[in-house]
């Protein structure tokens, strides 16, 4: 005859059903089970309930006076951080700087750049011009720069041991997420689809990082783990974060007899 | 308050309104207590878990779902600062067994008989003790479960637990309290 073990008759006190065993006919005919059932439910029995200290009508309002002035700023859900005054001050600023730059380039080579062969018909190509030139430098520094940050908070969360306190990291995601939108638009509008994928990928793994409980378990750890490994994410971020500081080393400005020479 | 109320205060709370959540917190204090003390075992632990709950909740409300129950809600906020606070006790090194003890109602003295009495003093004794030497986990889940009747799948949420977790540390908790009271089973 199987009997039960002392697990299968704790979850029985509780209430929960053991594998789906009918554990209360078993008892009726298992003496020793029964024996042990006895036993700890006799054990448990005798741990009751400790009772709280009284606490009075009052007690609510008490708590609310000890806390009142200790309320933090209230954490808003990812999407309403666009609508922040920093946040969108901080875009402003970005596009502002992104516009200097374009504007400044504009002006620097309508300043220096030889008049144009009166016989040329062939249009300029587009992407060559130095007002491009000067924002994509921009964009592909920032991406670059955001990489790098992105990858150390990928990086923590990989190494976090469980019960940790990961909330700097998650505070440090947040902080990236709403960065990360900007430069994947950014990067759509450049025509740079493969950065604007990889980015996309970054942020559904922080926007996973910032909705895990600050003190997560083993579980949700290997499940975050799980998804940044599977989409080899930590891997695309040194790749394509290295492949643009290659490209910003290439397309810094030359010594200007060289790029007239090629326009 | 009805639950249009209800939602229209948490509405408000949500939105800023530190009056609404004076609201909430004057409705669920009592009961933070209860779970905090049974949780820490301790009046003074029971009063900076509620605190430091209502605190948590204020700056994560802007994440919780209108649909949930903020009952629930707090509920497992309050669990969650117990186990936080009793985590940092044991790193100060503060095995608080003594107080603990110190700090559970006395049995009443009109009550049973002296032997009686004294037999369940000695109970109460050997519990908190256990209860003390419980991992921060396993004395949650065993607080949950045995004293708030909270089934397995509930405290497994509660704590971000798997089941098979949860019931682990349920039965390490039974067992290391049948051990410290196996040497009263004579006298109870």
């Amino acid at each position: 005859m199987k009997h039960y073990s002392e697990d299968d008759l704790i979850l029985h006190y509780y209430g929960e059903r053991p594998r789906g065993a009918d554990v209360e006919q078993h008892l009726d005919g298992c003496e020793q089970c029964a024996a042990a059932y006895r036993e700890l439910a006799t054990s448990l029995r005798v741990i009751t309930t400790p009772e709280a200290p009284e606490r009075g009508d009052q007690y609510g309002l008490e708590v609310w006076q000890r806390i009142r002035h200790q309320l933090p700023e209230q954490e808003m859900p990812w999407w309403s951080a666009w609508f922040r005054p920093d946040r969108l001050a901080m875009a402003g600023a970005f596009t502002v700087l992104l516009l200097a730059a374009f504007v400044t380039g504009r002006w620097w080579s309508a300043g220096n750049a030889p008049a144009p062969p009166v016989a040329s018909t062939a249009p300029p190509p587009q992407a060559a011009t130095p007002g491009d030139d000067g924002r994509q430098r921009i964009l592909l520094t920032s991406v670059a720069d955001h990489l790098d940050r992105s990858e150390r908070v990928l990086t923590d969360i990989m190494n976090t041991t469980a019960g940790g306190d990961i909330s700097t990291e998650q505070r440090w995601a947040e902080d990236l997420i709403v960065t990360s939108r900007l430069y994947r638009q950014d990067a759509v509008d450049a025509g740079e689809h493969s950065v604007a994928v990889v980015l996309d990928e970054l942020e559904r793994s922080l926007l996973e990082i910032v909705h895990t409980p600050s003190r997560a378990t083993a579980a949700h750890l290997d499940e975050i783990r799980r998804r940044i490994d599977a989409a080899s994410l930590l891997f695309k971020v040194r790749v394509l974060g290295s492949e643009l500081r290659q490209r910003e080393r290439q397309d810094a400005p030359r010594p200007r007899a060289l790029a007239t020479q090629t326009s | 308050m009805d639950a249009t109320e209800v939602a229209a205060v948490l509405a408000r709370a949500r939105q800023g309104d530190s009056e609404a959540f004076r609201t909430l917190v004057e409705r669920h204090s009592r009961r933070a207590f209860q779970l905090a003390f049974r949780m820490t075992g301790n009046e003074q632990d029971a009063e900076d878990v509620v605190q430091e709950s209502f605190i948590r909740a204020y700056r994560q409300l802007g994440r919780f779902e209108a649909r949930a129950h903020f009952a629930t809600w707090l509920h497992r906020i309050v669990a969650n600062c117990s186990i936080d606070l009793i985590r940092s006790r044991r790193a100060r090194h503060d095995h608080a067994s003594t107080d603990d003890f110190a700090s559970m109602p006395q049995p009443e003295a009109d009550g049973p008989n002296p032997e009686r009495l004294a037999a369940s003093a000695q109970i109460e004794r050997s519990v908190a003790a256990a209860m003390s030497e419980l991992s921060p986990l396993e004395r949650a889940a065993f607080t949950l479960r045995h004293y708030e009747g909270r089934s397995i799948a509930e405290i497994g949420r509660t704590l971000g637990l798997g089941t098979s977790a949860t019931k682990h540390s349920v039965f390490r908790a039974v067992r290391k309290l049948r051990a410290a009271l196996e040497p009263l089973r004579g006298e109870s």
